[in-house]
């Protein structure tokens, strides 16, 4: 497959224009890579705005009423609640562990056993966040890429 | 719910053989001699499920952290042991002959429960190993396609 890069204006808009003779399972995975290298979510800290990339999310947490999102070192408040953000980022690389935690693969540096069946994410930047044993069939099938 | 079930029948069968190696090990200590009928096959059965009892009410929806998780254990070893002292002895546990064996059955549940959690550890451990392969796999894929 040829690839062009084409340098626009910066008054329009970036656009990804992939020229095939079929939409095969190859063009599909770079639909899927494209996708989720891109989007962003609006957030607030101390009551200012910001644009957080996907990417650089390394899990969502609802506590009572309120939904966090947690970067490296940073944590954000967002108005969704996570049901939305599971359909939002549905088929991209973030999975359901528990009721009230996604996370995003990607940032996941290992798994370890917890007690009772469930098992630990031990995140990139230190952090360790709980898959319930509910979720644990779902984490595989997704880590397999049987289910998306 | 559903989990609660699966993991206490997991449990159930992993109790009900190391209770049959406590029988084995304390009755060839203790009384050596003893004779049983084929009901004895019964009891790993029945103490094995009355020591699965705790382990299906103590659920919560919560989730717990791995510190709450062994303090919840530890409330269920007791209730376990407290369980089959009343059962085996009744009210008779602080009679002079039934000290040794109260004591023994006591040493022998605590440790027939560390075994278990070993066990279901150890399973743990090779599941834990088998999804962090998995991950692994995972992320070079969606970073290199």
């Amino acid at each position: 497959m040829e690839i062009r890069i084409l340098k626009i204006d910066e008054t329009k808009n970036e656009y990804i224009e992939i020229g095939c003779h079929k939409t095969d399972t190859r063009v599909q995975d770079i639909v899927r890579f494209i996708k989720n290298r891109q989007g962003s979510i609006e957030a607030v800290r101390e009551e200012q705005h910001y644009q957080l990339p996907i990417t650089d999310i390394y899990y969502i947490e609802a506590v009572d009423d309120k939904t966090f999102i947690y970067l490296k070192g940073d944590c954000f408040e967002t108005r969704k609640r996570l049901y939305e953000f599971e359909e939002l980022l549905s088929g991209r690389e973030f999975g359901r562990i528990s009721k009230s935690v996604l996370v995003n693969l990607m940032k996941i540096s290992s798994i370890k056993p917890a007690l009772n069946g469930r098992f630990m994410c031990i995140l990139k930047n230190g952090e360790k966040v709980i898959i319930s044993r509910k979720y644990v069939s779902d984490i595989k099938e997704m880590l397999k890429g049987e289910k998306v | 719910m559903k989990e609660r079930i699966t993991d206490t029948m997991r449990n159930f069968f992993i109790v009900v053989t190391l209770i049959n190696a406590a029988m084995l090990v304390l009755g060839a200590i203790l009384r050596p001699d003893q004779q049983f009928g084929y009901e004895a096959f019964a009891y790993p059965i029945i103490y094995g499920f009355i020591t699965s009892i705790p382990g299906l009410f103590m659920g919560t929806s919560k989730e717990m952290s791995v510190a709450q998780a062994v303090i919840r254990e530890i409330i269920q070893l007791m209730l376990i042991i407290v369980a089959l002292l009343v059962i085996m002895f009744g009210g008779n546990i602080a009679n002079k002959d039934n000290i040794i064996p109260a004591i023994s059955v006591t040493v022998s549940v605590i440790i027939v429960f560390v075994l278990v959690n070993l066990i279901s550890w150890g399973l743990d451990k090779r599941t834990a190993e088998k999804m962090t392969a998995d991950l692994e796999a995972y992320q070079r894929k969606n970073m290199n396609f």
